[in-house]
Formats: structure tokens, sequence, C-alpha cells
């Protein structure tokens, strides 16, 4: 086995003996350091750091031993492996030279032989922990680079808690060079006793040993101030021996405060779609309001002829009292009529206050399809409900539901209309795919492909008077339900708008 | 042949209205006959219909501007009172071009609903009674020979009894004659009131 280039220091008073020692090496491919005295054997360890030193013990001044001792106390020169030479063949002096960390032992007269081959093992076991070394070095260094490189702040801890490790991020989010947190009490140092201050056992540190994930934990800095944190601690064992957690942890201030900002646009977003529903209710309202003047003025025009009649009958010297009998409940019943109407129209402009609930589609539909009965009227198109297969709950918001069914029906009703179609409009309901579909049929014109497309964008519509919000705000509305919406042209030639709903 | 009583007649879908007019109207004593569509009121039609029409303007199938349309073709005279909603004025103008008397807003005033239609009936008495005189004119005018058609014409033109005797080379006693015979066909004593009579058939 071949050793790399190696330093020999040979270290003997006695010149007769290093010039054999150096005749025994000489030929080994080794740089062979020579020294006659303990002092100068020191000044060269420390200079050339060989790999070993054949060390003489007796010699005059500072002896052998005093040499190893001084070269073992030293770490710069504690990893140059000793060899002791000398004629003591006694067990003592063998056991002192190990006890003061020598690596071997020759003895003389020696063996060139014996040398060689304790030497080249020496040099050997010596390169191998040195590039051991080296190589540990390098570990740790790049450990440590990981370490501070890394945003999240990492501590060690010991099993009672004390910080045995910080890397850079964990001082900066403290306020703390590393160095200083070591040895320090993480919970007496970061955490407030409270109810909701973590233990050792939410440190890893626990019994069960199971890793601990929490957030929106509150720690302090060592100023006092503090931050929302998330941490992760993950109990370190050795053999079984719980010796400790590593704790991850990072300040989540600008996360909950980016998550507070989402939130918020979130609702805005919310409350605008609502307040764009509500708009479009009113203008939906006052493109309906012709007609509801009609609605209402229907029983107030009944009411003003029941009224006047009544009069006359009292004026009349003996009043038909049968008469008037008959048209008190007929005006009672005309200002009950117009009532409805008016709550009818309440209804729909109202804001909802529940939002999404479990409704029950059978009553909502046929309210919503007397509503849309003012506009069947002055389309003069029919209206009609096929009649429904018992439905389960839908879950949604039921005045959104009502607005999008309404401008669909209304929609249809001006399509029969234009096209002149006597066939009613129809409205039906059913399960589909786990979904709830409602679906409207008029029996209009249709839609080119190229409408068809563009149905559902803003802004677009095929009406002259249209702003095109109608249907583009109906597909917000249900797609915000969870439920979808669209346009089909069955082959009968019927044009067919459907939207859906999840069950509840 | 029996005359038709002046009937006010109500076309209107809603029934509560149709109701509470019939009995309102009922209690003035006027005749009433309701309908809930166009096309009942239409079937029963007839020219020797009489009184008024109060029609609701808006309503499922045919609607009002709809049987005007319908009654004018044929040659209804019955006067139409237009009831409209709050919106419908462009469509009441509309209506009264194509001949309708007149027309009123729901919710209406008794009284306002109530002149309308004696207007409108007096307006139906009117037109029928002229009709009747004028049918009466034209039968009368049929009894008349060609001879005495000739001498009446030449009487409205204002010729004199001599002129129309050397006219037609016929002594002026035989005129006389005529002119009497002429006068007691068209049951008249003055010349101005056959004139007027003969005008008003052939305006």
């Amino acid at each position: 086995m071949t050793v790399d280039k190696a330093r020999i220091l040979l270290v003997d008073d006695n010149p007769q003996n290093l010039k054999v020692l150096y005749e025994t090496l000489r030929d080994r491919g080794h740089y062979l350091l020579i020294a006659n005295d303990g002092e100068k054997a020191l000044q060269l360890v420390r200079r050339h750091r060989p790999e070993v030193v054949l060390l003489d013990i007796m010699m005059p001044g500072m002896d052998g031993f005093t040499v190893c001792e001084q070269l073992k106390q030293d770490p710069a020169t504690a990893n140059s492996a000793v060899i002791f030479l000398s004629a003591l063949d006694d067990l003592e002096a063998k056991v002192r030279g190990f006890q003061l960390g020598g690596a071997d032992y020759i003895a003389k007269p020696f063996q060139p032989q014996e040398v060689i081959a304790r030497v080249e093992t020496h040099v050997r076991i010596t390169q191998l922990e040195r590039s051991l070394e080296a190589r540990n070095r390098e570990l740790e260094g790049d450990q440590a680079r990981i370490l501070d490189a890394i945003s999240e702040g990492i501590y060690g801890l010991d099993a009672q808690g004390n910080i045995s490790f910080a890397n850079t991020a964990a001082g900066n989010m403290v306020g703390e060079h590393p160095d200083r947190l070591i040895g320090r009490d993480i919970c007496s140092l970061h955490f407030t006793a409270g109810d909701d201050s973590p233990g050792l056992s939410q440190l890893g540190l626990g019994e069960n040993g199971e890793p601990v994930w929490r957030r929106q934990v509150s720690m302090r800095r060592i100023d006092g101030s503090s931050f929302p944190a998330e941490y992760r601690a993950s109990p370190r064992y050795e053999s079984g021996q719980l010796q400790g957690s590593v704790v991850v942890f990072r300040d989540i201030s600008e996360e909950l405060a980016s998550q507070g900002a989402l939130e918020q646009a979130r609702r805005t977003v919310t409350e605008q779609r609502e307040q764009l529903a509500q708009a479009s209710r009113l203008s939906t309202m006052g493109e309906m309001a012709a007609g509801f003047a009609h609605e209402v003025n229907q029983p107030l025009t009944a009411i003003t002829n029941y009224v006047s009649l009544a009069r006359r009958l009292l004026e009349k010297p003996q009043p038909n009292r049968d008469q008037l009998q008959e048209v008190l409940p007929k005006i009672a019943a005309q200002a009950h009529r117009a009532s409805e109407v008016i709550s009818h129209i309440r209804g729909f402009v109202q804001k909802p206050a529940a939002g999404r609930e479990r409704i029950a589609l059978a009553p909502l539909l046929a309210e919503c399809l007397e509503f849309a009965e003012v506009d069947a009227r002055s389309n003069g198109v029919p209206l009609e409900l096929v009649p429904l297969m018992p439905l389960p709950a839908a879950m949604a918001d039921s005045v959104q539901v009502q607005q999008v069914l309404l401008n669909l029906i209304r929609n249809a009703l001006e399509a029969s209309h234009l096209a002149g179609a006597t066939e009613p409009v129809q409205v039906s309901a059913e399960v589909q795919e786990q979904m709830l579909r409602i679906t409207v049929r008029d029996h209009g014109h249709g839609l080119s492909a190229d409408a068809q497309e563009r149905l559902f964008h803003p802004f677009f519509t095929t009406k002259s008077e249209g702003m095109g919000i109608g249907l583009a705000l109906c597909r917000t509305l249900v797609q915000a339900q969870g439920g979808d919406i669209g346009y089909q042209r069955e082959a009968s030639g019927i044009s067919c708008f459907w939207f859906t709903l999840p069950q509840a | 042949m029996t005359q038709p009583q002046a009937t006010v007649h109500v076309v209107e879908d809603d029934e509560a209205v149709r109701d509470s007019l019939a009995m309102l109207l009922g209690s003035e004593g006027l005749p009433v006959a309701t309908f809930a569509l166009a096309t009942e009121f239409l079937n029963q039609w007839t020219p020797a219909s009489a009184g008024c029409i109060v029609l609701d303007i808006r309503m499922p199938g045919m609607d009002g501007m709809a049987l005007q349309k319908a009654l004018k073709a044929r040659n209804s005279l019955l006067p139409i009172i237009f009831v409209t909603g709050h919106g419908d004025v462009p469509l009441a103008v509309e209506a009264m071009r194509h001949g309708a008397v007149d027309f009123i807003q729901k919710p209406y005033r008794e009284d306002a609903l109530l002149d309308k239609i004696h207007q409108a009936l007096a307006i139906d008495a009117e037109q029928r009674e002229a009709l009747e005189q004028h049918q009466g004119i034209r039968e009368r005018l049929t009894t008349l020979t060609p001879r005495e058609k000739e001498i009446m014409r030449r009487m409205i033109a204002g010729q004199a009894n001599k002129v129309i005797a050397i006219e037609l080379e016929i002594s002026q006693r035989t005129v006389e004659i005529h002119r009497s015979r002429v006068m007691h066909k068209m049951g008249t004593h003055s010349l101005a009131h056959l004139v007027r009579m003969v005008m008003s058939v052939q305006g």
C-alpha cells in the first residue's frame, strides 16, 4: 500500500542514532526532519506539522515525555503521532508514554523493518485523521453556512429547554447575537407564562416525543416587544434517550397582515358583487315598474269603484244592507291584493340577510313565477312551471337565485314575444350530476353561434336597449354559489337557458 | 225590428275591476254587459249593438287596440272609452287617432268616468238617430218616380215652377201636382227642409 508523501521528524540527542534512523527511512519517499534536542523538536513540529514524530525519551535538557506532553497540549500540534524510541524496555516507561498521548513505542536497538512498518502505519493513520478532520471542518462550515442562510430561526435545545445552538436568523428575529443566546432557557427568554405559552412538552421535549407544530404563538424579543410566530419542534434522540430538540421558527406578522389584506379584498369583492346584484335588482324593478303599476292599479281601481258604489248605496233613502255587505269584503280583498304585489316587490329588492342557506326550490320557483306573471301578461306570453319531481334542498342565497331565474324568465318572455310565439315559456327543475338544475325554455328565435359564445360576457347584448350586464351578473351570482350557467339550443329549436346549484 | 237597448259594454280582463265597474254602473241605472276577453265581445257584436264600450287597453290575447281595429273593419259605430294604465299615454293617443272617443287612466274618479260614459252614450244615440233618419230619407227617395226625381232635382237647384214647366215642356199645373207629390212623399212642407234632407244623404 502506497502512502502519500509525509513529514517525519526524527528526534535523538545521539547523532549515531539519528543517522541510522535517517538511513532507514531515507528511501521511503518522505520528507525527513531532524532535531537533536527537545526544544528544537517542538519548534519544528510547530512549523512543519509532521505526521509522525520519532521521539527519543532519554535526552539531556527536555526529555521525550515533556516534549510529547507539550505537543499534545497544543491543539495545533496535538495531531502529530508520537512514536517513542528508547532503550528503556520497562513497562512503566511504556505506560507513561501512552498516558502522555504517545501513539506507539519502538525499543532500541530497533529493527529497520519494524521502524519502517510502524512509521508507515502511523503516517497513514495521521493522514486519515487529518483528512477526516478537514472534511469535518468543511462539513461543519457548510452546515453553519446553511443554517445561517436559512431565513427561519433555528434553535437547538437541550433536554431542559436551554438553548445550545442558535442560527443568525434566530438572532435577528429575537434581536440578540446568536452567541449570547446560548445557554439561556427558551421558555423564560421568549414566552410569557400563560395559557397560550408553550411548555417543554410543546417544544418537542415532552414524554411522548412527538414533533410539535404551532402557529400564531406570541414570541417575546430581547427588547420585550413581541411578534406572532409559527414553529416546528422536533425531538432529538440518541440511543433512545431524549437529548433535546430542534425548534425551527419564523415571524409570521407579514403573512398574517397579507392574509388580512387578502381577506379584506375578498370581503370587498363579495360586497361589490352584492351591491351590483342589488343595483341590478333595482334596475329590473325599474324596467318592471310599468307592469307593477298596472298590477297595483287593478285592485286600486276596483277599490275605488266599490267605494263609489258603497257611497251611492248609502246616499239612497233606504240603503240596501245586503248589497253593502257584499261590497265591503270585496274592498278588503282588493286591498289585500294590492299589498301582496307591494310585498313581492319588497321581497325582491330587499338585501339578502342570510346569504347561502338551505332552501327548498319548489316554493321559491313558484314565488318567482308568480312575480314574473306581470311580465308574462305585458308580453302576452304564457308562463308555466313544469310539475316538479320531489327535489332535495339546495344550498344557495334565495334572493340571488330568484334574481337569476327572474332574469332568465324575462329574457325568455321577451324573446317569445319578439318572435310572436304563443307557446308558453316553461320553467323546470331536476337533479343532474349531483347538482340541482333549473331550466327555462322559450320558443323565441334563439341565438347565433357568435352570440352564444359571448353570451355571458359583460357588456355583450343583443337588445337595442340592453346594457349587457344581466347575464354576466347571473353568471357571477351563480358561480358564487358554486353552480354554473349555460345556454343550449335543443333539437326542436327551443332555446334553453339553465343554471345549477349545489345540493345542501 | 226591435231597437237594442243602449248598453255599456265593459271589456276588462281583471275580474275585480270588471265586477266593481259593473256594480257601480248598475247602481247608476245603466244597462251593463261584461266581457273578460276582447274576442268574447267581438263574437256577440252586431251592427245593431248600441251604447258604448269601456275597453281596457292592456289585455292578454287580443288587446284593446286590436279590438278597436277589428270593430272599425266591421264599420262599428260604438264609441270606445279606453281605460289605460300609467305608462300607456302614447297608446291612448294612438287609440284616439284611430277614432276612440275618449280615454281614462286607472284608477279613475267615478264622476269622470260616468261623465265620459254619458257623453259616449249621447254620441251613440245621436249617431244612431242620424243614421235612422238617413235610412228614412233614402227609403222615401226610392218611392219617387223618375219624373218626380227630376222635378225635385230642379226644385232643389232653385228653379221656379214656370221655368221647370217651360224646360220640361209640360204645363205649370202638372209641375205643381208633381211638386206636391214630392213634398208629400218626402214628408215635409218646407223646401228648405227638403234641401237639407237630400243634401244629408248625398253628402
